[in-house]
Formats: C-alpha cells, sequence, structure tokens
C-alpha cells in the first residue's frame, strides 16, 4: 500500500520523498492548450495556469529526479471528455510524455482515450481516474478490457464496498482510494459543472443561494419547514467540510478537509494498493504536512499497530478531534471496534 | 421522430402527452410546464420508458406490471450503482423481453447486459454522455454578443460538444450494440454531429448528481447523515427544493436550479426546447425523451 502524493514541481520533489511519498502525480499543460482554450476547457480538471508542469523539459527533469529516487511519475490526462481535436492534441501529447519523459502512468476518465491509449501500446501504463465512477465490480471488469493497470475508486464508495470491489477484481488491477483533503459532494464523474474562478465549485455556490422549499403533500408546517432548513444548514455544514473546511488550517497551520487516515487500518487489511492525497494546486506546506501524516499512520500500520491505536493517532494527529467526531470529515465511516 | 414518455406506473402507459403534462403537482413548476406544454402535447407517444436514471435507492422491485401494461416499445432507464444495486438490476433484467431497451448510466450496467441479457438493447445514457452542463456559466459562451462569447470559438465548439463527438469511440459503443445515445439539451448549444442516433431529454436538464442524498439526510441525526449510499425512506418523494443563483456574478440571478433528492436539475427555457424540436424533424435527434415530471420517481 503506497503513498501518493501530488506535486508541482521539481522544487517540491526533495521535501516530499523525504516525507514519505512512495508514488507521485502531477498534471501537464503545455502552452498550446492554454492559447487555444479558454476559460472552462480544462486539461486535466485544474485550472491551466499555476497547478500544473508547463514544458516537456522541465516534466522530464521531474520525472529523472523521481525515478532516481525509485519513485514513479503519473500525469492527469483526466478531464471528462475531450472532443476529436482535443483527443489528437492529449493523445500526441501522451506519446511525448511516455517516450520523451518517461512517466510511468496517466491518470485519464474518458473512455475514448483510454481505448485509444490501449491501442497505442505505450510504455506508460493507464490508470482510471475516479471521475470515471467506477462504482461496482462489474465496471472494473469492463475497463479491464483496455489494458488499464490500475482503477482509482470514487470517494463515495464506503469501505465494505471497496472490499467487494478488490475481492472482485482480485490482482487482475491495483486499487487506489482516496486518503486526504477535499471532497465532492457530488458523484464526480456526474458532476457537469465547471470550477472555473468566475463561479467556483457549484456545491458551494448553492450555499450562497436563496432556497425554497415545497412539500410535496399535505399541510407544509412550520415544524416542517424548520426541519427542512435545519437539514438544509446540515448539508451547508458537510459542504464546509468536504470543503477542506472552508480552505482553513488548524492553529499549528496544518492542513484541513476529508480525511480517511481512521480507515488505513482497514484499507491495510483490505488489499488497496495506493492512497491518494489530493491537491496538486495546494501550497508545498500543505502538500509536506499531509505527506508526514499519511506517512506516520500508514507506517504504523505497516508495523502492526493495533487499529484503535492507529485511530487514536490519527484523531490526535488532525489536532482538531471536534471536527474528527463530527461525523463530516470523514471519507469512509470507520467501526472502530472490528 | 420518436416520441417518449417516463411513466412512473401501469395506468400511466396509455396516456397522451396532453394528459402527461398535468402529472406534475409542484405549484412552483406548474407555471413553467403549463407555458412549455404546448409545444409538445401535439406530440404522439411512440415508446414508454420507466425506472430512474439517478438513484439506485429509487430502483424499483419489479417492472413487470408496466412492461405488461405497455402496447408500445419500452425502455427501461437504469442509475449509475453499487454492487448491490447491480444485483436489484439483475432482476428488473430478467422481467424485461428481448428487443427492450435498457438504458445505462454505468459501465458495470453495459456489462452485466453484454455478458447475461444479451437480448435487451442497450442505449448510452445522458450520465454517459459527457458534456458541461452549468447553467451558472455555460450560457454566457453560447451567445455571441458576451466578450466570452465572441473570441472563443474553439472553447465554444468543445463546449457544445461531448464525448460523441469521437468516431472511435462511437464505434466501439457500436461494435458492443450501441446505436442510440441520450443527451441533454446545453444551455451553450448543442453539436449533434454523431454517428450514433441521439435521443434528447426535455424538459429537465440535469446539472449533478450523487450517491450522498440531501433529502435522505431528514431521516437521520446530524453526525449520521450525508454518508454515502445510505438506506434511506425515499424522502426526495415528500419534498422539492428550489435554489435561485442570487449570488451570480453575472446577470442570471434569476436562474434557478431544482433539487429533487440526491440530483439537482434546470428546466429548458422556451428557445432550447423549441431548437431541440426543431433538430428532431430535421432528422438530426432521432427521440425525444418527454419527462413532464421531475425524473426522481418512486415507480409503483
Amino acid at each position: 500500500m503506497k503513498i501518493l502524493a501530488p506535486i508541482r514541481e521539481l522544487d517540491e520533489l526533495e521535501m516530499l520523498a523525504q516525507a514519505g511519498a512512495e508514488e507521485l502525480y502531477c498534471g501537464y499543460v503545455p502552452r498550446a492548450w492554454v492559447e487555444r482554450y479558454q476559460g472552462a476547457v480544462w486539461l486535466n480538471r485544474r485550472s491551466t495556469r499555476g497547478s500544473s508542469v508547463e514544458t516537456l523539459e522541465n516534466m522530464r527533469a521531474l520525472a529523472d529526479a523521481a525515478h532516481a529516487r525509485a519513485l514513479p511519475v503519473f500525469v492527469t490526462l483526466n478531464a471528462p471528455y475531450y472532443t476529436a481535436e482535443q483527443t489528437a492534441l492529449v493523445l500526441d501529447l501522451a506519446e511525448r510524455l511516455s517516450g520523451e519523459c518517461g512517466v510511468d502512468a496517466f491518470i485519464v476518465t474518458d473512455i475514448n482515450l483510454i481505448v485509444r491509449l490501449s491501442e497505442l501500446k505505450l510504455a506508460a501504463a493507464t490508470h482510471v481516474s475516479s471521475v470515471a465512477a467506477s462504482l461496482n465490480v462489474e465496471a472494473v471488469r469492463f475497463l479491464l478490457n483496455f489494458d488499464v493497470s490500475r482503477v482509482i475508486l470514487p470517494r463515495s464508495l464506503t469501505l465494505a464496498e471497496i472490499e467487494s470491489i478488490k475481492r472482485g477484481v482480485g490482482g487482475d488491477c491495483e486499487i487506489e482510494v482516496f486518503l486526504l483533503n477535499d471532497g465532492c459532494a457530488f458523484e464526480e464523474g456526474f458532476c457537469a459543472t465547471t470550477h472555473h474562478h468566475s463561479v467556483g465549485a457549484f456545491c458551494t455556490s448553492l450555499s450562497g443561494m436563496r432556497t425554497d422549499f415545497e412539500w410535496a403533500g399535505g399541510y407544509f408546517s412550520s415544524r416542517r419547514q424548520a426541519w427542512l432548513r435545519r437539514n438544509l444548514e446540515d448539508y451547508r455544514e458537510w459542504v464546509w467540510y468536504l470543503n477542506g473546511n472552508g480552505c482553513g488550517s488548524t492553529a499549528k497551520g496544518l492542513p484541513y478537509g476529508p480525511c480517511a487516515l481512521c480507515a488505513v487500518p482497514d484499507l491495510a487489511r483490505i488489499g488497496v494498493d495506493s492512497l491518494k492525497i489530493v491537491g496538486r494546486e495546494a501550497s508545498p506546506f500543505k502538500k509536506l504536512a499531509s505527506v508526514k501524516m499519511a506517512a506516520d499512520i500508514v507506517h504504523r500500520v505497516r508495523h502492526g499497530v493495533p487499529k484503535p491505536v492507529a485511530i487514536d493517532r490519527a484523531i490526535s494527529l488532525r489536532g482538531e478531534p471536534e471536527h474528527c467526531h463530527a461525523g463530516y470529515m470523514c471519507y469512509y465511516q470507520v467501526d472502530r471496534d472490528c | 421522430m420518436e416520441v417518449s414518455l417516463q411513466v412512473r406506473d401501469a395506468a400511466e402507459c396509455r396516456a397522451t402527452l396532453a394528459e402527461a403534462f398535468a402529472w406534475e403537482r409542484s405549484a412552483k413548476l406548474r407555471p413553467y410546464l403549463d407555458s412549455i406544454a404546448p409545444r409538445l402535447t401535439h406530440l404522439p407517444v411512440s415508446r414508454i420508458a420507466s425506472g430512474t436514471e439517478f438513484c439506485e435507492h429509487l430502483i424499483p422491485h419489479s417492472i413487470r406490471a408496466i412492461r405488461d401494461a405497455c402496447d408500445k416499445p419500452f425502455t427501461l432507464l437504469t442509475p449509475y450503482v453499487g454492487d448491490r444495486g447491480l444485483e436489484k438490476l439483475r432482476c428488473l433484467f430478467a422481467e424485461l423481453r428481448d428487443g427492450d431497451e435498457v438504458v445505462f448510466n454505468d459501465w458495470g450496467v453495459l456489462n452485466l447486459l453484454r455478458r447475461e441479457f444479451p437480448g435487451l438493447v442497450p442505449v448510452q445514457g445522458r450520465l454517459m454522455t459527457k458534456s458541461l452542463r452549468d447553467p451558472r456559466v455555460m450560457g454566457i459562451y453560447g451567445d455571441s454578443s458576451t466578450p466570452a462569447g465572441a473570441s472563443a470559438n474553439a472553447t465554444l465548439r468543445v463546449l457544445q460538444g461531448s464525448n460523441l463527438d469521437n468516431a472511435a469511440y462511437t464505434a466501439m459503443l457500436g461494435n458492443i450494440g450501441v446505436a442510440l445515445a441520450e443527451i441533454d439539451g446545453l444551455p451553450q448549444g448543442n453539436a449533434l454531429e454523431s454517428a450514433l442516433a441521439l435521443a434528447a431529454y426535455l424538459p429537465f436538464g440535469f446539472v449533478a448528481t450523487a450517491r450522498v442524498c440531501q433529502a435522505a439526510g431528514l431521516g437521520y441525526a446530524k453526525t449520521e447523515k450525508f454518508q454515502p449510499a445510505s438506506p434511506c425512506r425515499h424522502e426526495c418523494q415528500t419534498f422539492l427544493a428550489e435554489h435561485t443563483y442570487t449570488n451570480s456574478p453575472f446577470e442570471n440571478r434569476d436562474q434557478v436550479f431544482w433539487l429533487k433528492g440526491n440530483t439537482y436539475f434546470f428546466t429548458h427555457p422556451a428557445h432550447l426546447i423549441d431548437s431541440l424540436l426543431e433538430a428532431a424533424r430535421a432528422g438530426r435527434i432521432h427521440r425525444l425523451n418527454i419527462q413532464p415530471r421531475v425524473p426522481m420517481l418512486e415507480v409503483s
């Protein structure tokens, strides 16, 4: 079970490797893309500026340095879809990233691109992005037709569902799940909105909209209205947690946000292959703090620390247990006693 | 042009569109539905659809009564599912007849259909037809009077397109028996060139859907709410939420989003319905999927 860390540039490599990163992933956006497409048309689900590596030279340097430390590098080509014109650009990009830069895998959502990459037989492997919404074992089996080596499961799966899928696919492909930072209120692959800065994420935008309710039958009492309002406020609080606790940090400066540290013992037992830390665009400090927290728990679990002890340690690491106990900051519900 | 009507029980299978447009009881939606109904009610219904596209908790225990009452070609709508939902669908598929359509919104559902139910006809659902459908901002790209719209031809082509734009992809679907794909009318306009036949939903477009359901939270204590795939009592059937985009940075502060259960929808403005109708008459859209109620129906 590896720790997969986000990286944006070579300068971040040393600190991430020393902190315990065992795999790396990043975005790459060439100038040609930025010049051709505006606004909401993103190559890899992050703004085209400031979140990704920007030249092949820098990508090659990053991959070489990572490989010298035995760390594989994966590149996100994970837009929900590419049109025919874009697909030609992305396939050319993939050939160069694989052949000239030596990246180890592409993280891909678009089934068309997955199929086309399987035909190209590049050295780089294909990992299926969580945005592809592989929610059941049959979906993973379908994707295995296209030479994929890893499937990243969506955040919306429970531990029991992850276990069912892992058991169902056995050793036919690796399974990766989310470990830290940022959630999605919607099923990532079925949210057809943009996070473009002009409007922000739809889920957080909703919290600022005027909301009216209509009861479907019978008298809409003030008690029922209050019940719906209270539920809406709870939902907005949940979205606040998903959004990194309002993009906040603890008094010690540690990052907040959705977390599966308590679930590491279960994920290890299930046989999950990789644990993803979200945040290519995050500050180097947030990346470093996240990898350190992940490594602390993963190393303890590898050394056989009992599950309740690992959970207590995880809560202690997060620094503010009231958030852990709120029930809204966990990717997965964990049963402490089994 | 084929016209499909979504029903929720056997009695509705023989309804006309004029009758069907009276089904939605929401006082908030009635003015809108009454305003657009005259554009559609003259169309003859030629196909019946039932089921759910958005929620595995709304998968019916049986579809037999509707299937038996239906004297037209039949389409079963299916949602994205976990392994348990897939088992429920397997039972429903066994009740269908060879030649019936199944709309899949999950690769696992397609895989199951191909392997175990080769007599059923798979149709790519609208959740699998990837396009941005964000009415907060997409309409601006389609409006050539705005700076963003005027200077962004390449961008607009992408936003009006979808994964169906790729010949290799549609050929792959064709090879596994998928000849029809479903789409939403888009605020920024639709590119309708595709090797597959197209079916367009109206008048509700989907914006976002989730395995975590806001409505289901009503049945839980605060710390237990909003857990993925949690059981529910179909609280989605009890209320409708209307979100108005009052915090828009643009001029569309009257844009409305409708939440029913786990899914947000937008309603098609009249001009979008007219353009879909025109495309259907011209043969560029093969089928219109009419859903005269918010499509989060509990099938009985």
